[in-house]
C-alpha cells in the first residue's frame, strides 16, 4: 500500500486546514449583453485529506469553478489560494509549478498522450518537473491501479477503464496535494467506475490527499466526502457525508 | 523531451512526411549544387585553346556558379516556408496535446524545446534521405549544365565527403528556422485547451501574419506606381521584387484574402446545395483552405511574375535590336564571301561584322577605380563607313570617321565601363602586338553580351578573317524588294540569308537561352516545391475532417456527396489560389505595359499559365479525392461520437 505522506499535503494547507480556498470568486465571460456570470462571489474551502464533490446543473458553474481553483482559468474578481499560495494574479511560471508538484488533474476524456506507452505517460509529469522518475515508482504506480501488465501498451491499445485507471496512477505518481477531477467516471462503465472511485478513496486516506472532483452522477457524487451544490454561479447547498439517493433529491429540486 | 519528439514523430509521422520531403528535396539540391560548385572552383583549360576560348570556358564556369548561387538561395527560402506552414498546421493539430503537456506541468520553453527536438530530428531525416537523393540530382544538374553550354562536354562532378556536414547543416537549419513561429505559438497555448472540443480558440490571423504581410504589400504599392514609369531595367527589377513581396504579403495574409475571394465564388457555388455546403465549409475551414491557397498563390506569383518579367525584356531587346539596325537583311558566310556581297545588284550597304580572334588589353578607369584587363571574346572586324549607315545609335562621344589605321572603338557592350576617348589600348593580332588608340565610344543598347571592340577592318590582314564566320548586314537600295537581293546571295552561294526580324530573334534566343535554363531549373524546383505543400496540406486537412465528414453523411449525404462537395470546394481553393497568384503577376508586370516608343513588350507567358492551371487542378483533386475517399471510408457512426 502506498503509505508515504506527500510533504506538501502536510505543510502547504491554510491556517484553517484548507488546501484550497475560494474567497469572492467571480468570473465572468463576454461584455455587454452577451455577459455571462459563471461564478458569482463563491466563498469555499476545500480541507486536506477530504473528498468534495461539486454538483449542480448543467451551466451551473461547476467546471468554471473547478479551473478557477486549480489555476486553469483565473477569476474575474475575488481571490483564490492554493497550497497556501495566492494564485489569482500568479504569473504563467508560478502555475507551471504548481502544476508539476502541487496539483493533479483527471478528466473525462483521459487525456493520455496518445504516441506515449502507459509507462511513459505516467512518468511524463516527473520528467516535465526534471525529477528523474524511477521506474520501480511508475511501475508501483501502474501496478497500484492494476495495470501492471500494460506498462508498454498505447492508450489505443486499452479500453476506457484502462486509460482512466493510467491517468489516475499518473496524477498519483507525481504525489499532488490535491486532485482535480473532472466528471471521472464519465466515459466508463460501472465497473471501471467502481475501480477508479476506489482508488480516488485510497489517494484521500492514505495519502492525505484533497480531492475535488466536479460530477453530475449521484451515486459517484456519494463516494465523496461532501457535497456542494452550485446553481447560476452560486453555491446554494452542501451536504456532508450524504446517500445517493439524498444526493439525487437535492439535484432534482434543484433543476426543478 | 528528446524521447517525447521521436515518439511523436514516430506516431505521427503522416504529419510530417511532407516536412521531410521538402528538406529532402532542399538538401539534395543544396548538396548538388555543392559538389557542382566545388568541381568547378578551377575552371580546366585544355592546352592549346585560344584566349576566345578560354574566356569562354571561364565565363561558361561563372555562370554556372552564377545559377547555383541562385537556386541555393531560392531552395531555402521555399524550403523554410515549407517546413514553417507543416509546422503551424500541425500545431494547430496538437493542440490538445501540447496544451495537455502543459496542463501536466509543462512550462512554455519546454514546449519550445520540443519542437526543436522535433524539427532537428526531422532535419537529420530529412537530410539522410537528401544525401541519398543528391546523387542523382548531383547527375542530373551537372548533365543540365552541360546541355546549357555552361560547362564543357564531359565535365564529371566529384564527390566529396566534406560536404556531408554542410548538407545535414542545412538540413537541420531549416527544419529549425520553419518550426520557429510555430514553437513560438505552441507555447502561448492555454491548458485548458486540453478540455476545450472547438478549435476555435487558436486565431488564425497572428500578429505576426498581421504585420509580415501588410508591410509586404505595403512595400511592394509604391513599387508598382514606380513601375508605369521605369525604364526596362527598372521594370524588371521592380517586377521581380513586386513578384516576391506580393507572393509574401498575400500568403500571409491568405485567411483573410482567401475567405473573402471565397465570397465571390460563393455566388456561382450557392446555386446547388452541394455547393452552398462547400462554400460554407470554404469560409469555415479558413485555416484548410489557407493552407492550401497560400503555396499555389506563391508559385503563381513568382513564375508567371518572373517569367514574364524576363520574356517581355527579350522582346524589348529585340525591339531595340530591330529600331537600331538599319539593314533589311543579314547574311551569314565566311569573311572571304561576305566581301562579295556589296558587289551584288540591289546592295546599297553592305556592313560585314568578323569576329575576331585577337586580345585587347585595356586600362579601364571609373570613378577613382581604375584597372586592367584583357578581353577575347565581342572584338569584331567592320568596314567603318558601312558600320555607321546601318547602324542607327551615333557613336556617344568620338566619330567613326577617325576608325582607320591604329585605332580601335569602343562597342556598345563595353560602354559603361570606364574607358575613354584619346586613351590607348594594346591590342594582339596574330603574333603582332599592336598599340590603339581609341576614336569612338559607341551607346550602351538592352543587348547583353553585344560587341565589345570594333577594329577598323583594314587592320586586319584579310588572311586571318577569310575562313571567320562573318555576318553581314545588308540594306537593299531604294525600289528594290529585299526578297529579290536575298535570292541573289543564295544564288550567288554566298551563304545564308535572314530578314532582319528573324535575325534579331535568332541573337536574343541565343542570349536569353542561359537565362531559359535558370528559369527551367528554377521553375521545376518552386513547382515540385508547391506540389509538395499543397499535397501536404490537403491530406493532413483531409485527416483531421473523418468526424466532420460523418456529420454530413449522418444528417443524409451520400459518401459520394460528401466526396463531391469536398471536389468543389478543394476547386474553389485552387482557383482561389491561382487568381491570387495571377493578381500578383500582373501587379508585378504592370510595368512592361508600354515599352519604349509605344511599342508593345509585354510577354505573358500563356503556355505556362495553361500548365500551372492544369497540373494544380490535376494535383489538388486527386490528393483531395483519396484524401476523401480514406477519411469516409469507416462507417459514420463509429466516427460522430469519438473525438481525435
Amino acid at each position: 500500500m502506498h503509505t508515504h505522506t506527500s510533504p506538501a499535503a502536510a505543510t502547504a494547507a491554510t491556517p484553517t486546514g484548507n488546501m484550497v480556498e475560494l474567497f469572492g470568486a467571480t468570473r465572468t465571460y463576454g461584455t455587454g449583453a452577451a455577459r455571462i456570470h459563471a461564478l458569482r462571489d463563491v466563498a469555499i474551502g476545500f480541507p486536506a485529506g477530504t473528498w468534495t464533490a461539486v454538483m449542480g446543473p448543467s451551466g451551473s458553474g461547476k467546471s468554471t469553478l473547478l479551473h478557477c481553483a486549480a489555476g486553469l482559468d483565473r477569476v474575474t474578481s475575488g481571490q483564490v489560494i492554493l497550497a497556501g499560495e495566492d494564485i489569482t494574479r500568479a504569473p504563467e511560471v508560478t502555475l507551471t509549478r504548481l502544476r508539476r508538484g502541487t496539483v493533479g488533474f483527471v478528466f473525462q476524456n483521459f487525456n493520455l498522450v496518445a504516441s506515449l506507452t502507459a509507462e511513459q505517460n505516467v512518468a511524463l509529469p516527473l520528467k516535465l518537473a526534471r525529477r528523474r522518475p524511477s521506474r520501480k515508482d511508475v511501475r508501483a504506480a501502474l501496478a497500484q491501479v492494476g495495470l501492471e501488465d500494460r506498462l508498454r501498451h498505447r492508450p489505443r491499445e486499452m479500453s476506457g477503464g484502462q486509460q482512466q485507471r493510467v491517468a489516475i496512477a499518473r496524477a498519483m505518481a507525481a504525489r499532488p496535494a490535491v486532485l482535480f477531477a473532472d466528471e471521472p467516471t464519465g466515459a466508463l462503465d460501472s465497473g471501471s467506475a467502481r475501480t477508479v472511485l476506489g482508488l480516488m478513496r485510497d489517494m484521500v486516506e492514505s495519502s492525505g490527499q484533497c480531492v475535488v472532483m466536479v460530477t453530475h452522477d449521484p451515486v459517484v457524487a456519494a463516494a465523496a466526502d461532501a457535497v456542494v451544490f452550485l446553481r447560476d454561479g452560486r453555491i446554494v447547498d452542501r451536504l456532508v457525508r450524504p446517500s445517493a439517493p439524498q444526493v439525487a433529491d437535492r439535484l432534482a429540486r434543484l433543476e426543478g | 523531451m528528446p524521447g517525447l519528439s521521436l515518439s511523436t514523430l514516430r506516431d505521427r509521422w503522416r504529419l510530417f512526411t511532407g516536412a521531410i520531403l521538402t528538406v529532402a528535396l532542399g538538401v539534395a539540391l543544396v548538396q548538388s549544387s555543392l559538389v557542382v560548385l566545388m568541381s568547378t572552383g578551377e575552371p580546366e583549360i585544355p592546352a592549346g585553346a585560344s584566349g576566345r576560348e578560354a574566356e569562354h570556358i571561364r565565363e561558361g564556369y561563372v555562370g554556372a556558379a552564377t545559377l547555383l548561387g541562385m537556386v541555393v538561395p531560392l531552395a531555402l527560402f521555399l524550403a523554410v516556408f515549407i517546413v514553417g506552414s507543416t509546422f503551424a498546421f500541425t500545431v494547430a493539430q496538437r493542440r490538445r496535446e501540447l496544451a495537455l503537456l502543459r496542463m501536466l506541468g509543462g512550462s512554455r520553453p519546454q514546449l519550445v524545446g520540443l519542437l526543436l527536438a522535433e524539427a532537428v530530428l526531422l532535419g537529420l531525416v530529412g537530410s539522410a534521405f537528401g544525401a541519398v537523393l543528391a546523387a542523382p540530382a548531383t547527375w542530373a544538374q551537372s548533365s543540365l549544365l552541360v546541355r546549357l553550354g555552361f560547362l564543357p562536354d564531359g565535365f564529371t562532378a566529384v564527390w566529396s565527403f566534406a560536404v556531408l556536414p554542410w548538407s545535414f547543416g542545412f538540413g537541420v537549419a531549416v527544419a529549425v528556422a520553419g518550426v520557429l513561429t510555430a514553437a513560438w505559438r505552441a507555447a502561448r497555448t492555454h491548458p485548458l485547451d486540453a478540455l476545450r472540443d472547438a478549435p476555435s480558440a487558436a486565431r488564425v490571423m497572428t500578429v505576426g501574419r498581421w504585420l509580415v504581410g501588410l508591410s509586404a504589400l505595403a512595400c511592394a504599392a509604391p513599387l508598382v506606381a514606380a513601375g508605369q514609369s521605369a525604364d526596362l531595367l527598372g521594370a524588371l527589377l521592380i517586377a521581380m521584387a513586386v513578384s516576391i513581396l506580393g507572393a509574401v504579403g498575400l500568403s500571409r495574409l491568405s485567411p483573410l484574402v482567401v475567405p473573402l475571394t471565397g465570397r465571390l465564388v460563393g455566388l456561382v457555388l450557392r446555386t446547388s446545395p452541394l455547393g452552398e455546403l462547400a462554400q460554407a465549409n470554404l469560409r469555415d475551414g479558413v485555416r484548410r483552405s489557407a493552407s492550401t491557397a497560400a503555396p499555389l498563390i506563391v508559385l503563381v506569383a513568382l513564375l508567371v511574375g518572373l517569367t514574364g518579367a524576363l520574356g517581355s525584356l527579350a522582346r524589348a531587346t529585340g525591339e531595340d535590336l530591330k529600331r537600331n539596325t538599319a539593314a533589311d537583311l543579314v547574311v551569314e558566310s565566311s569573311g572571304a564571301d561576305a566581301a562579295r556581297i556589296a558587289a551584288l545588284p540591289g546592295v546599297a550597304v553592305a556592313s560585314p561584322q568578323t569576329p575576331l580572334e585577337v586580345s585587347v588589353t585595356a586600362q579601364h578607369r571609373e570613378e577613382g577605380r581604375s584597372w586592367r584587363r584583357t578581353h577575347h571574346s565581342g572584338i569584331v572586324a567592320v568596314d567603318p563607313a558601312a558600320y555607321g549607315r546601318t547602324h542607327r545609335p551615333k557613336p556617344r562621344r568620338g566619330s567613326l570617321a577617325d576608325l582607320r589605321g591604329r585605332t580601335i572603338a569602343v562597342g556598345p557592350g563595353l560602354a559603361g565601363e570606364g574607358l575613354r576617348v584619346g586613351s590607348a589600348v594594346t591590342a594582339r593580332i596574330g603574333d603582332r602586338r599592336v598599340k590603339l588608340r581609341i576614336v569612338a565610344l559607341m551607346r550602351e543598347t538592352l543587348e547583353n553580351n553585344s560587341e565589345t571592340f570594333l577594329v577598323p577592318r583594314d587592320l586586319i590582314p584579310p588572311a586571318l578573317t577569310a575562313d571567320t564566320r562573318t555576318e553581314t548586314l545588308v540594306q537593299v537600295a531604294p525600289g528594290t524588294d529585299p526578297r529579290a537581293v536575298a535570292d541573289r546571295v543564295r544564288a550567288a552561294g554566298i551563304g545564308e540569308v535572314r530578314t532582319l526580324a528573324a535575325w534579331a530573334r535568332g541573337r536574343v534566343d541565343a542570349q536569353q537561352r542561359g537565362n531559359v535554363g535558370i528559369l527551367a531549373v528554377l521553375m521545376g524546383m518552386s513547382g515540385l516545391y508547391a506540389a509538395v505543400a499543397v499535397v501536404n496540406a490537403i491530406v493532413i486537412a483531409g485527416a483531421e475532417r473523418r468526424a466532420e465528414f460523418a456529420v454530413a453523411r449522418v444528417t443524409g449525404l451520400t459518401r459520394s456527396q460528401v466526396v463531391r462537395t469536398a471536389l468543389v470546394e478543394s476547386a474553389a481553393v485552387a482557383f482561389i489560389g491561382l487568381a491570387l497568384g495571377g493578381l500578383v503577376a500582373a501587379a508585378a508586370l504592370a510595368g512592361f505595359r508600354d515599352g519604349p516608343g509605344g511599342v508593345r513588350i509585354l510577354a505573358v507567358p500563356w503556355g505556362l499559365i495553361g500548365w500551372l492551371v492544369v497540373s494544380t487542378f490535376v494535383i489538388t483533386t486527386v490528393a483531395n479525392l483519396l484524401t476523401t475517399l480514406a477519411a469516409t471510408r469507416p462507417v459514420p457512426v463509429s466516427l460522430v461520437a469519438a473525438r481525435e
